[in-house]
Order: structure tokens, then C-alpha cells, then sequence
């Protein structure tokens, strides 16, 4: 018995030790999905021989440990699902300027001095196609009667896309089209997968403003769940990478930038159902060209998201 | 006190003894010594200390002040802050609530002194049982201690305190849990062990039989000191003081004044002596044993007295009774017909069996019924 | 105070000193730095107080104060309500399958309280398995104060109903007899005797009940958002989880929760030291317990609902949602599948990584709360040290601290440039997270076993020549092992689980069970999500039970 207690114990340090940090290698922390991070890791240690940890987590936690961490930064780059880190960081001048030779393909607006993206998700609307309703085409469609009750909106204070949609489109007709949602029975129902998880099982229809790679995931293991991009436009969300100032393998960081936007790198990231960020890349889904999207002045939305949160919650707040 | 000078010859000696708790005075400084193979009783109510006391002994509490030798060894010495802690001491120790330890068998607990001194396992097999069976247990060897009757618990708990033949063993109130019977038997055994074995030991009790019939040498203990130190021959005979008669329940103590030649009870017209006691004052403080107090015929002679209460004590009643018009002095008789609490009796009082105090004893105006 | 200690105790008062610093203070301290100098976390003192006022100011904290302290009263008192009847039936009265009622309440422990919460949800929403099965659901009554309430009682009434079910045992058999030789009836000895006698433990399940209902974040996450119920705990992860991140903020909020469960907890103690009473020394016997007679079906029929409502929905949810195929698919035959087994089997996505490490840190969780808590227990019950009241706060201080406070303040002081060398970022700092969250579990039990062992057992084995350490070894860690292994147990079971803290502080490319669960929760696969879910609840149950096991029959554990 006590043999077998030293044992474990003996089992349990080397295994805390083992997940520690070896200094050669680069440490990531990404937004985006864990099986795709897993496979660029594989990829990008099998091609150079150096190791990635990874800590994946939403952009909220994401930050928060970089928020943490600041007295003793670890991460060496960065991958967030939301430009707005991207811009924000370039400000507070943390990241390293660098020019991927890889990133040719990919179009100006995806990238920066400063950063690149990955890939790009889109929003739509995830409809259950077994709800009973009438493929929604628009976004005003969920405002209809069939919808009452039945529509879950992802929240934009825990999203950053989520966020820009509905700045973007509150912009256009000063929050009438949010008004009918509330109107119509739509709820506000946490992060992405806590708004998609009832359409999956019937309690809802539809979500406004879906991430659709989820979706499209969530459609290929067969679920009966469609993705829809409405004619009117939507927002999409470009995952930018950066190397942090204070990485002490920015010549491996780098490395690891230049993996993921090659060939292999940038068809990993569309088997996850993300619009890859090279436009050579094919996808099995539809690609940017394809999409309609709203214009909106990005950087006066994000100047005013507090007061448009605010408005947001006014309208969904609990009656 | 038979304080010898030889230091090297006391088993354990005390100097200057004591212990506080803050403001609280638990030992007042307390000088003793016992000389090996002999059994000293510390005997006492309630918090008088006795077993403060031997727990300082024990290693088991700390003293503010003064020194504890065991064998010549100092072992706690306040001043230079020595202290040997009890597992460095080479004791025995019988507690009063057996303190057997109940994860552990019989046979477990017993050679749990021999395992600490790194006996051997066949010896410590051995040994154990032998200590077992001179309690009488060895059949119980691989039992928990929980599947025992109380006194073979206390059985149990004086075969672990013997095993590893000690030096020295400290009994604290080990019969005070047994019922009163078992108790007595127990006494007998306990006798006879620490005779045959000619063990040292202090015996803590509060039961004045008990002290009498084990120990060489019995020190009432009252408020942290030691009232009185002496054989229990010369206890009996000569107890220092009312206290101590009053605990050793020798009889009755009252205090006597002098009058016209004559020794009164104070405060009444009770004649109870006439020679005159020169060295005393006025005042003084007096035994009146059992002995010398009898029934006696309704003669003009006879101190008027009412039975308060009786209990048949195996050779006799023992009443109690007080004089008519003292009622705070309780004398005490053995009577062979059984009185009635409320009876009216006649007394005599014996001159010569009474023990006189010195006048430096503490009035016994206050009451003192022991009860512990 | 010249009584001093006799040696032996120097060494294990500076392990537990030493050990509760590193776990308990260290964190604890960052937390109050962090609420005072907002840039703590850049290495720098400047501007103490200046973010204070704003946190406090903020109206909606009020609110979510209230609230807060609202939930935890509401859960206290229907754990109360469901608790106290079925705790008093199992103590006092010879209930059928009485081992069987009891395991199946002990499941909601080891049921994490989101895993519940969302096999709540997915059971009662619209289209959920109730409708599906029965054509009805309820989710106005889930997404409300009641929902949340109901949800997060299931999930802790087994506390009370273990401390009522062995209070009452205890003093029913001793001492409510005598009150009915005294002329009582059998329910004027119950109100007047058992229930004052069992009023101190009662008290304390309930207070602890509190204490994890107000640092509870799942469900009010998952159900209380949607009712625009706010609660701290949900405020705090806000200000930890959305950018900008307000670790100040955080920070405060934190404090004032703690200072909510320190009020909790200093109430139980005057509870406890004013009433408290030596009760539970006498052995329950079983052969003293009434037949129910007539009320034997109706209180069979309470266990049942109540088993099958706690332990019965979340599981059948869980393993509905694990062997569908797909969710939309829902309960139907050609939507069965046990590819998300076969997939938490075959390491997909790192699961078994997942598992063997949170089965590792659970187990080592368990050793060193056990040892820390012993030996806390050990300097504060039976030594006159000084300074044992601060070792006995700090065992209790974590009960206030929510986990993800635990998490914010270990990044914040391990983090520190400088330091020689740091747990940050290796396993060992899921191990201080949990050790430090979970180790008043190991410290109150062990405490209570002390208070138990009459001072004389230890004092013996010294006279016999034992050391200190060898008569704390030989004779008193045998002793309270009993209980110390039944708290270890729960604490393997809580620590393999744990979410809150892991998500943060969880080092690069280390996944646990709990950050392996909410990962599939997040990309959308819930049902390998809820397979591991129940691979590990059905684990976390059968491990300790087959370990208590083995003990009695080693007869190290009676009972």
C-alpha cells in the first residue's frame, strides 16, 4: 500500500514537472479552435524540431492570463479571435513588426505591420433545419412570428464578433432591428457555443449571428444545422497572429508564423471550416468573395462599445 | 520528611516545584524525594495539583520553577531551561481513562513500550505476554482494547506500564473509573505487583484507602502544596493538621477553647477535656477521632448529641452526628446498632485519644465536606 | 505562559505554518494587493486606491451583492427543506436499502455543478428530453431564481443531509430515549432533545452550503445570465474573462465575497462555541432504529424523487447527450452511438491525457490537504502554540475564497519577475489552486477527529517512549485516518474536477478533465464533452468507494 502511495506520488511529480516550460521551445495562446492549434503544433515540430505549448482558451481568458501575466510575460505569440487585440496591442506597442514571406497571398486587409491573420470566420444565422420554420434568408426574417421565442443571440460583450454585428447593424436603423428581436421573444445567451448548444436540440431555431465554422463543424458530424449569410451583409472576423516584443524566440516565433501560412499551414486552417487567410487556399465553404459585407467604421465602433453594450443590455435586460 | 542527602539514591526527587497557568498558581514549589522501590500516594481533592504533579514528572507539562531529578538525573530544571522530554525519561504510566490506544490490539499496546526501545520482535512477543499474564489477560492478547471490560482495560493499561520494567511508574487515579468492588480487588492486586516486582512509583488518588493500603510514603496534597508527607501509620496517628484529618476522614475536628481548667467545645458549655495543655493558648484545634468518641448511657455525663445521618460501613455504622447546640462541629462515631438520622444520642469522649493541632491551624469554621 | 508544550510539536507547527503560507496566504495576499495597487501586476505601487472607489461605487455591485446573498439564502433553506426530513428519517428510522439511498446521494458531489446545470438545461428546455419524452417542458421555471435555486440544491443538499442523517444518529440514540423514560413522546423528544442536540451541526452543514452557494459559478452562469440574475461570482469572471480585463476590479469584488463567506463562517463559529456539545462520541447503533410502518412507502417514495431528481436527471441527461449521435438527432434509437466513448478512449483531442492528469493532480491534491490539514488540525486542537488561532484562519479562509480568485491571485504572486524559481506555468500550480481551494475540506475533518481523541492517547505513547513524531505517526495519524481518508477521498473527487480555477491558471498545454469538458462545450462537441463528463463522474464515485472499501476490510476504517 505505502509502495504503491510513492508510486503515484512519485508518478504525479515527474508528470507536473514534464508540463513544465522548456526554454527552446515557443509558447502559444490562441483563441481559435484546440484541434486546429494541436495540428499546426504537429505540423510546425515535425517541420523544424521545435516544440509549441499551447494554452487555448476563449479571447477573455485569453487576455485576462496575458493581463496576469504582464509582470512576467511567457507567450510568445499569439493567436486571438478578434482584430481589435491586434489593433489595441500594436498601440500599446508590444508587438513585433514582421512580414511573413508566406503572407503574400494574403489579401492587405488581413494584414498589418504588426500582424497577420490566420483565417477568418463569418457570421450568420446557424438554423436548425429540422425547427419547423422557413429557412430564414435575412436577418429581419427572425423578427417573424415563426420565430417568437426562438431565436438565441450570442452575447456581445463575451464575443468580439458578436459585438461588431450588432454594432454594425444597430448602425443602420439605430437598434430597430434589435428592438423587433426582443420583441419577437430573442434572448441574449452567453458565448457562441452556449447560444448554438438549444438550436442543436430544438429549443431554439435559430441564432442570430452564429460563428459559423462552429456550425459547419456541428453540420459535418450531422447535426441538421444550416448556416446562412444574409444578403444584406454580415460581419466576418479575420484571427490575427503577432509575435510579443518580449519573446526570447521571436527567430522561432516567426518560424511558426511562416508555418502556419503555408500551404499546409493555411489548409489545416480550412479543414476547420475557417476561411483560410490566403485567398489561393481553397475551402469547402464560402469564401470572403462570396460573402456580402456590411461597411461600417470599425474604429468608431469600437470607440463606442461601452455605450452600445450599454444600449444592448437595455434593450435585453431582464423586464 | 525523610529528605536524604544522597541525591543519587532517590528514584525522583522535587526541588522547589512549581507551576503557573498566567496568575493562576497550579503548584505552589513542592519538595520531595522517594528512594527506590518505594511507592509514594499523592493524595487529594479535586485541583489540588497531585496530578499536575505528576505530570511534571512525567515530562508531560513544563514547570515555571524548580527542578525534577529521576535517578540523580536532573530531567526539568526551569532555570537553565533543561527539559527531557517524557519519551527521554524511562517511565511507566497508568492513566485514568487507560488512555489504551484503540487502533491497536492487546498485545499491540503492551509491547508498544519495548517496540520504542527497540527491543527485538521474539523478545517483545516474550515480554508481553509475560506482563500480560501476570495481569491475566493473555488470552486477550490479539482483541481490541473496545471488546474489553473496564478493569480489564485498567488490566491492560498496568501490563503496558510494566512491560518494559521502568524505572519508575506513575499512577494517575488508575481506579477511580472501576466500580467499587473491582476497585477493591484491584487495590489487593496493584499491592501486590508493586511488592513483588519492587516498583517505584507515585501513585496519584483521591481515594485515602487506597493511598493508605499502596504506598510507603502518602503526601496530602491541599491547594498546590503538600499539607503533610508521611507514612500512613504516622498519617493516621498524627495528622499535621484538621485539613488533613478532615480528608483522611480520621473523625470529627472542632476547635476547643480554655475555661476555667477546663476544655470546652468553642462557643458552647461541652466539657470535653480537663488536663491542662500548657503549650496551646486558649484556643485550640483538635481531632476527635472515631476512637474516642463512643455511645454512651444517658448518664449527666453524656454530651447530648442528634444523628444526622449513618451508613453501615462493613464493621459497623458509621453516624455522623452533631452536639446539641453546636451544629457546625460533625463528630463521628462507629456504632454496632444502626442509628436513625434525628435520634437523640448521648456521647462520651475519650480525653486521651484526642489529637491536639497546633494553634497555627486554619479555623475550621469553614465547612469542609469532602466530596471528591 | 510558562505550561509550555513538551516538545515535538515545533516541527509540525512550522509544516503547517509553512505549508498554509505557500497555499493559502500567498495567493490570499496577492488578491489585497491586487484590489489596492491596480498595477501590482506590472511590478509597480503606484496609485494605491485609485480604482477602489469606482469598483464600489458602480450600482450595479449593490445588486449583485444582494443577489448574491439572496441565492445563497434561498439555497440554504431548500436544502434545509429537502435535507433535514430525509436526514431525520435515515437516523432515526430503519429505511429500506438505507446503503443504497446513501451512495446514490452522494453522486451529486462528484456531478460537477455546470455538467448538472447543462443536463438541466438540455433536459428541460424546449425540445429538451422531457418533451421529447413526455411532451412538455419547463424551462420558465429552469431560467429563473427558482431554476437556479432547485439546480444548485440538488447539488448541495447531500452536505446537510449527511450531517443531519449522523448528528441525529448520534443524539437521537443517547439522548432522546432518555428524554421519552422522562415521559416525552416520540416527537416532543424529537423537538425538544434531537433537534436542539443536533442544532450545532445542522448549522454548520448549512452554513457551508451557503458558503459554496455564494462562490458557486456554473449555473449562475449558465441559468442566471439569461434571467438578468447577476451574482458576484459572475461579476468577477466579467471583469476577469472580457476584454478589457479589470483585474482591480476583480479583485475587490473578490474581497467582498470573501468577506460574505467570513461573515458565514465567523456566525458558525460563535454558533458552534456557544452551543456546542460532546455528542458525537457515542457509537450510533443501528439496532435502536424504529420501523417506519405505515410511513414506509411515502418515505421510501422521498428518497426515490429525491435521488432520482439529484442523481437520477443530471446522469441520465449526461449519458443521453454522451451516446447521442447527434443533439438534434435526440433521444431516438438510430441516433445511438458510442463514438464519443470510443473517442474519450481513443485520446481524442488529448482526453485520456486529460484524465491522467486530473486523476494524477487529484490524487496528490488529496496527499498534501491531507497532510497540511492533519497537521493544522494536529497544532490548533491539541497545543497551546501561540499563534494557532492564525494557522486555524488560514485553514478556514479558502471556503471564502472563490476558485477563480484562488487562480487570479496565484498568477499574480508566482508570476513575479525575479522570482528564483516559480510553479507558474508547470502542473504545480493546478496543485496549489486546488490544494488551497480544497484543503478546509481535510482541515474540519481532521479538526473534528482531534477534538475527538482524548489527550492522553498521544500523552501515553510519549511516556512509553515514543518521540513526537513517532507518536503522531504511530498513534494519532492512525487515529483520525478514518476521517481524514473520507475527507482525502472527496477531495481527490473535487480536485479531478475543478473547473474555474484550471481554465486560468492551467499551464500552457496541460489539459485537465474539467478544461477538456469545457473545450468541447465551447467548439460545439458536447457530446464527447458529456462522455468524459461521465467517464469521470462514474470514476470519481467508484475509486473512493472501492478505496473505503479496501480500508475496512483492512479494518483501518470502522463503521
Amino acid at each position: 500500500m505505502l509502495k504503491s502511495i510513492k508510486g503515484l506520488v512519485t508518478g504525479a511529480v515527474s508528470t507536473l514537472l514534464l508540463a513544465g516550460v522548456a526554454h527552446a521551445d515557443i509558447t502559444v495562446y490562441t483563441a481559435g479552435p484546440q484541434s486546429l492549434i494541436d495540428k499546426l503544433a504537429e505540423g510546425f515540430t515535425t517541420e523544424t524540431g521545435v516544440k509549441v505549448n499551447v494554452f487555448q482558451a476563449t479571447t477573455g481568458k485569453v487576455m485576462a492570463r496575458i493581463e496576469a501575466e504582464a509582470a512576467n510575460p511567457v507567450v510568445d505569440v499569439l493567436i486571438s479571435a478578434s482584430w481589435d487585440t491586434a489593433t489595441d496591442f500594436a498601440k500599446r506597442g508590444w508587438l513585433v513588426p514582421y512580414a511573413s514571406p508566406n503572407a503574400e497571398k494574403v489579401p492587405a486587409f488581413l494584414k498589418t505591420e504588426t500582424a497577420v491573420a490566420q483565417g477568418v470566420s463569418a457570421l450568420g444565422i446557424a438554423w436548425n433545419t429540422k425547427s419547423g420554420t422557413t429557412k430564414p434568408a435575412e436577418w429581419a426574417d427572425l423578427t417573424k412570428s415563426e420565430f417568437k421565442d426562438l431565436v438565441n443571440i450570442p452575447d456581445p460583450a463575451q464575443s468580439g464578433s458578436s459585438f461588431e454585428l450588432t454594432a454594425a447593424l444597430a448602425g443602420q436603423d439605430d437598434f430597430k432591428l434589435f428592438k423587433d428581436l426582443k420583441e419577437n421573444g430573442a434572448v441574449i445567451a452567453g458565448a457562441n457555443a452556449e447560444a448554438l448548444n438549444p438550436v442543436l436540440q430544438g429549443a431554439k431555431a435559430a441564432v442570430f449571428g452564429a460563428v459559423d465554422y462552429i456550425t459547419f463543424g456541428s453540420k459535418a458530424k450531422g447535426e441538421s444545422i444550416d448556416v446562412i449569410f444574409p444578403e444584406s451583409g454580415t460581419v466576418i472576423a479575420p484571427r490575427p497572429v503577432m509575435i510579443l516584443n518580449w519573446s526570447k524566440n521571436q527567430d522561432e516565433a516567426k518560424k511558426f508564423v511562416d508555418y502556419m501560412l503555408s500551404d499546409a499551414g493555411q489548409t489545416l486552417v480550412a479543414k476547420t471550416f475557417l476561411m483560410p487567410a490566403r485567398s489561393d487556399i481553397p475551402a469547402d465553404r464560402p469564401l470572403i468573395a462570396d460573402l456580402k459585407l456590411l461597411s461600417y467604421d470599425a474604429a468608431a465602433v469600437q470607440g463606442k462599445r461601452k455605450e452600445t453594450l450599454q444600449q444592448v443590455s437595455d434593450i435585453f435586460g431582464a423586464d | 520528611m525523610s529528605k536524604k542527602i544522597d541525591q543519587d539514591a532517590d528514584a525522583v526527587s522535587a526541588h522547589d516545584l512549581a507551576l503557573h497557568y498566567g496568575d493562576t498558581i497550579v503548584l505552589k514549589g513542592i519538595d520531595l524525594s522517594l528512594s527506590r522501590g518505594r511507592t509514594l500516594a499523592l493524595l487529594g481533592p479535586s485541583g489540588c495539583g497531585k496530578t499536575t504533579l505528576l505530570r511534571l514528572v512525567a515530562g508531560l507539562l513544563q514547570p515555571t520553577r524548580g527542578t525534577v531529578r529521576i535517578a540523580g538525573q536532573p530531567v526539568a530544571d526551569a532555570r537553565t531551561g533543561l527539559f527531557a522530554p517524557p519519551e527521554r525519561r524511562n517511565l511507566g504510566m497508568v492513566f485514568q481513562d487507560y488512555a489504551l490506544w484503540p487502533h491497536l490490539t492487546v498485545g499491540g499496546n503492551v509491547s508498544f513500550p519495548l517496540e520504542m526501545r527497540g527491543v527485538a520482535r521474539a523478545e517483545r512477543a516474550a515480554r508481553t505476554m509475560r506482563a500480560l499474564r501476570r495481569v491475566g489477560l493473555e488470552a486477550y492478547v490479539d482483541r481490541r482494547p473496545s471488546d474489553l471490560s473496564g478493569g480489564q482495560q485498567q488490566r491492560v493499561a498496568i501490563a503496558r506500564a510494566i512491560v518494559a520494567e521502568p524505572r519508575l511508574i506513575l499512577f494517575d487515579e488508575p481506579l477511580s473509573n472501576l466500580d467499587r468492588e473491582l476497585r477493591e480487588n484491584m487495590v489487593g492486586e496493584l499491592a501486590g505487583l508493586i511488592a513483588e516486582l519492587r516498583l517505584t512509583a507515585i501513585y496519584v488518588t483521591h481515594d485515602h484507602a487506597e493511598a493508605l493500603t499502596l504506598a510507603d510514603e502518602v503526601a496530602v496534597m491541599r491547594a498546590g502544596e503538600i499539607a503533610q508527607l508521611a507514612a500512613p501509620d504516622d498519617l493516621v496517628a498524627r495528622p499535621a493538621s484538621a485539613e488533613v484529618a478532615d480528608f483522611l476522614r480520621l473523625g470529627g475536628t472542632a476547635r476547643l477553647s480554655w475555661r476555667s481548667g477546663t476544655w470546652f467545645l468553642a462557643g458552647s458549655d461541652h466539657a470535653v477535656a480537663h488536663e491542662a495543655a500548657p503549650s496551646r493558648g486558649r484556643e485550640a484545634q483538635v481531632l476527635l477521632p472515631l476512637a474516642a468518641v463512643a455511645l454512651s448511657g444517658p448518664s449527666h455525663k453524656a454530651l447530648p448529641a442528634r444523628v444526622v445521618r449513618s451508613q453501615f460501613r462493613g464493621d459497623g455504622h458509621l453516624a455522623t452526628v452533631v452536639l446539641a447546640g453546636s451544629p457546625d462541629v460533625e463528630l463521628q462515631l462507629l456504632s454496632a446498632a444502626r442509628l436513625r438520622p434525628g435520634e437523640q444520642i448521648g456521647l462520651s469522649i475519650d480525653p486521651g485519644r484526642i489529637r491536639w493541632f497546633g494553634e497555627e491551624s486554619h479555623s475550621t469554621q469553614e465547612k469542609k465536606v469532602v466530596t471528591c | 505562559m510558562s505550561a509550555k508544550d513538551i516538545g515535538g510539536v515545533a516541527p509540525a507547527a512550522w509544516l503547517a505554518l509553512g505549508g498554509l503560507v505557500v497555499v493559502v496566504a500567498v495567493p490570499f495576499v496577492a488578491i489585497v494587493l491586487q484590489a489596492i495597487f491596480p498595477a501590482i501586476g506590472m511590478g509597480s505601487f503606484a496609485k494605491p486606491f485609485s480604482l477602489l472607489g469606482a469598483t464600489l461605487a458602480d450600482p450595479r455591485l449593490l445588486r449583485m451583492t444582494g443577489n448574491t446573498v439572496l441565492l445563497g439564502t434561498c439555497v440554504v433553506i431548500a436544502s434545509a427543506l429537502l435535507a433535514i426530513p430525509l436526514g431525520v428519517a435515515r437516523a432515526l428510522y430503519r429505511v429500506p436499502f438505507a446503503p443504497v439511498w446513501d451512495v446514490l446521494l452522494l453522486v451529486p458531489f462528484m456531478i460537477p455543478p455546470y455538467i448538472a446545470t447543462l443536463g438541466w438545461i438540455m433536459t428541460l428546455q424546449p425540445h429538451g428530453y422531457l418533451e421529447q419524452l413526455f411532451g412538455f417542458n419547463l424551462a420558465p421555471v429552469l431560467f429563473s431564481l427558482f431554476g437556479m435555486t432547485l439546480v444548485m440544491t440538488f447539488n448541495t443538499f447531500p452536505v446537510v443531509y449527511f450531517a443531519v442523517s449522523r448528528t441525529v444518529e448520534a443524539v437521537g440514540a443517547r439522548y432522546a430515549d432518555v428524554g421519552r423514560v422522562f415521559g416525552a413522546t416520540p416527537a416532543r423528544a424529537f423537538w425538544r432533545i434531537t433537534l436542539p442536540l443536533s442544532a450545532p451541526g445542522l448549522a454548520a452543514s448549512l452554513l457551508l452550503v451557503f458558503a459554496a452557494a455564494i462562490e458557486e459559478y456554473g449555473t449562475p452562469a449558465a441559468l442566471g445570465r439569461r434571467a438578468g440574475f447577476d451574482v458576484l461570482v459572475t461579476g468577477i469572471d466579467t471583469r476577469v474573462g472580457d476584454w478589457p480585463i479589470d483585474l482591480p476590479g476583480a479583485a475587490t469584488l473578490s474581497l467582498l465575497l470573501v468577506a460574505l463567506s467570513l461573515a458565514a463562517f465567523l456566525l458558525q463559529r460563535w454558533i458552534l462555541t456557544r452551543r456546542s456539545y460532546q455528542t458525537v462520541s457515542g457509537k450510533p447503533q443501528n439496532g435502536d432504529k424504529r420501523p417506519l410502518g405505515y410511513f414506509t412507502l411515502p418515505v421510501l417514495a422521498l428518497f426515490g424523487v429525491v435521488a432520482f431528481l439529484s442523481t437520477g436527471v443530471p446522469m441520465l441527461a449526461i449519458l443521453s447527450t454522451a451516446l447521442s449521435r447527434t443533439i438534434s438527432g435526440g433521444l431516438a434509437l438510430d441516433n445511438l452511438t458510442l463514438d464519443n466513448f470510443a473517442a474519450v478512449f481513443g485520446n481524442s483531442a488529448g482526453a485520456l491525457g486529460a484524465l491522467a492528469n486530473s486523476l494524477t493532480l487529484g490524487v496528490a491534491t488529496a496527499l498534501l490537504t491531507g497532510l497540511i490539514g492533519v497537521v493544522s488540525a494536529y497544532v490548533v486542537v491539541k497545543t497551546r502554540m501561540r499563534g494557532r488561532a492564525l494557522i486555524d484562519i488560514m485553514t478556514v479562509l479558502p471556503n471564502a475564497l472563490p476558485g477563480i480568485v484562488v487562480a487570479v491571485g496565484l498568477i499574480l504572486a508566482w508570476n513575479m519577475p525575479g522570482l528564483p524559481f516559480t510553479p507558474y506555468n508547470t502542473g504545480f500550480i493546478l496543485l496549489l489552486a486546488y490544494c488551497c481551494i480544497l484543503l478546509p475540506q481535510t482541515a474540519r475533518y481532521a479538526t473534528a477527529a482531534f477534538v475527538q481523541i482524548g489527550d492522553n492517547l498521544e500523552a501515553a505513547a510519549r511516556v512509553f517512549g515514543a518521540t513526537g513524531a513517532v507518536a503522531f505517526r504511530r498513534i494519532l495519524i492512525p487515529l483520525v485516518f478514518p476521517s481524514l481518508a473520507s475527507a482525502m477521498l472527496l477531495v481527490f473527487a473535487l480536485a479531478s474536477r475543478e473547473l474555474v480555477a484550471s481554465v486560468v491558471v492551467a499551464p500552457v498545454g496541460m489539459q485537465t478533465i474539467a478544461t477538456f469538458i469545457w473545450r468541447q462545450f465551447e467548439q460545439g462537441s458536447v457530446g464527447l464533452g458529456m462522455a468524459m463528463a461521465f467517464v469521470t463522474i462514474v470514476l470519481t464515485t467508484l475509486l473512493p468507494l472501492v478505496c473505503l472499501r479496501l480500508l475496512s476490510r483492512k479494518s483501518l476504517i470502522k463503521e
